[in-house]
């Protein structure tokens, strides 16, 4: 099954090239250079693992990795700088972001985090549909 | 003036902003240019698979790479020049040129805040002075006037003689001149001998500098 994935950076030459590597690799990628797309695309799509620059002109990335987490807590995020620091990677964390690398990053590297990310994410959504049957079985007195 | 340890710290941190800054552009500089090489890499595996290579799409990632490197050779150039203002501590200035590599250097500050930031008219001016406690003094001028500007704002920064000494203005087109705190001009002001004034009819808050500099 091909990996949807959200891919947020400012950097449109980077945006282009990455994606299309990873649409070679058989992935289903999406594209936002700014955060009002980002949120735009978060909303119009349910996404395996989204790849987010740290730092971009109109949001920082680990506040957008709040918003993201705020609406879809179940989302695995990779956060993906040029300015890895171990401060800014251990908050990232924190918050629930599921790995970080730094820029230039490996797409073999990437590819494997993506696809580690897509496995998790169906264990988690696994996990809710099984808890929402039993819930229903549970207030249904059949 | 002597310097303080106060000062030498001021000016460390002003010289890792600056670095911090360019070397964070050079990753996204090299950032590109990898993916771009690896597509073209791609493109390779595949065409020995038996699929055909499209020539436009080898073309544009070459192109990509080549841009790139531009793009990262102006900014190191400018880095390089940057490092070089410490050489001496005091000599003959082309200020224009010092104005146009701070605005350089700033500029990914001024994006970040969404601002676009440009030189105005320039006329020729030159000044004897410490080139790294000027660019210092100048980055903290543009800084300052960022703090109270809003998406979308055009920030212009300009310089001309004055009285034997120069004029740096900053203004923001189509607004009233821009907010500066003296405050946040601290250390480099000071030893520069400089003042800070509101030109509201020209819409610019300008910073003088003396003629004779310290």
């Amino acid at each position: 099954m091909s990996e949807k994935v959200l891919l947020i950076d400012d950097e449109v030459e980077f945006l282009e090239a990455l994606s299309e590597r990873m649409e070679l690799r058989g992935m289903d990628v999406v594209t936002a250079e700014n955060a009002q797309k980002a949120v735009a695309a978060l909303d119009s799509g349910e996404y395996d693992a989204i790849v987010l620059d740290l730092q971009m002109p109109d949001m920082n990335g680990i506040d957008m990795l709040k918003i993201i987490k705020e609406s879809h807590p179940e989302m695995q995020v990779i956060l993906l700088t040029g300015k890895a620091t171990l401060e800014a990677g251990v908050k990232a964390m924190k918050l629930g972001a599921m790995d970080f690398m730094e820029k230039p990053a490996d797409i073999d590297s990437l590819t494997e985090k993506i696809k580690k990310a897509q496995a998790k994410k169906m264990v988690i959504v696994e996990k809710e549909t099984a808890k929402k049957v039993d819930d229903i079985l549970r207030s249904k007195g059949w | 003036m002597t310097q303080t340890p106060a000062d030498t710290r001021q000016g460390l941190q002003f010289f890792g902003r600056i670095s911090a800054s360019v070397s964070h552009e050079i990753k996204n500089v090299f950032a590109v240019i990898n993916e771009a090489a690896g597509l073209i890499e791609d493109f390779t595996l595949m065409a020995e698979r038996g699929m055909p290579i499209d020539p436009e799409r080898l073309k544009k990632a070459a192109n990509s790479i080549q841009g790139q490197i531009r793009r990262g050779d102006g900014i190191v150039k400018n880095m390089n020049a940057f490092a070089h203002s410490t050489d001496e501590d005091v000599r003959e200035i082309d200020l224009v040129d010092t104005l146009s590599l701070t605005v350089a250097l700033t500029t990914r500050l001024a994006d970040m805040k969404q601002v676009s930031l440009s030189m105005g008219e320039c006329p020729p001016v030159s000044l004897r002075a410490n080139a790294f406690d000027l660019m210092q003094l100048l980055h903290s001028f543009i800084a300052a006037a960022l703090e109270n500007l809003t998406a979308g704002d055009s920030l212009v920064m300009s310089v001309k003689p004055l009285e034997g000494g120069a004029s740096f203005s900053l203004s923001v087109p189509g607004k009233d001149a821009p907010v500066v705190l003296e405050t946040m001009l601290s250390f480099p002001s000071q030893a520069i001998c400089a003042n800070m004034e509101l030109n509201e009819s020209a819409g610019t808050c300008e910073l003088r500098l003396s003629a004779s500099q310290p």
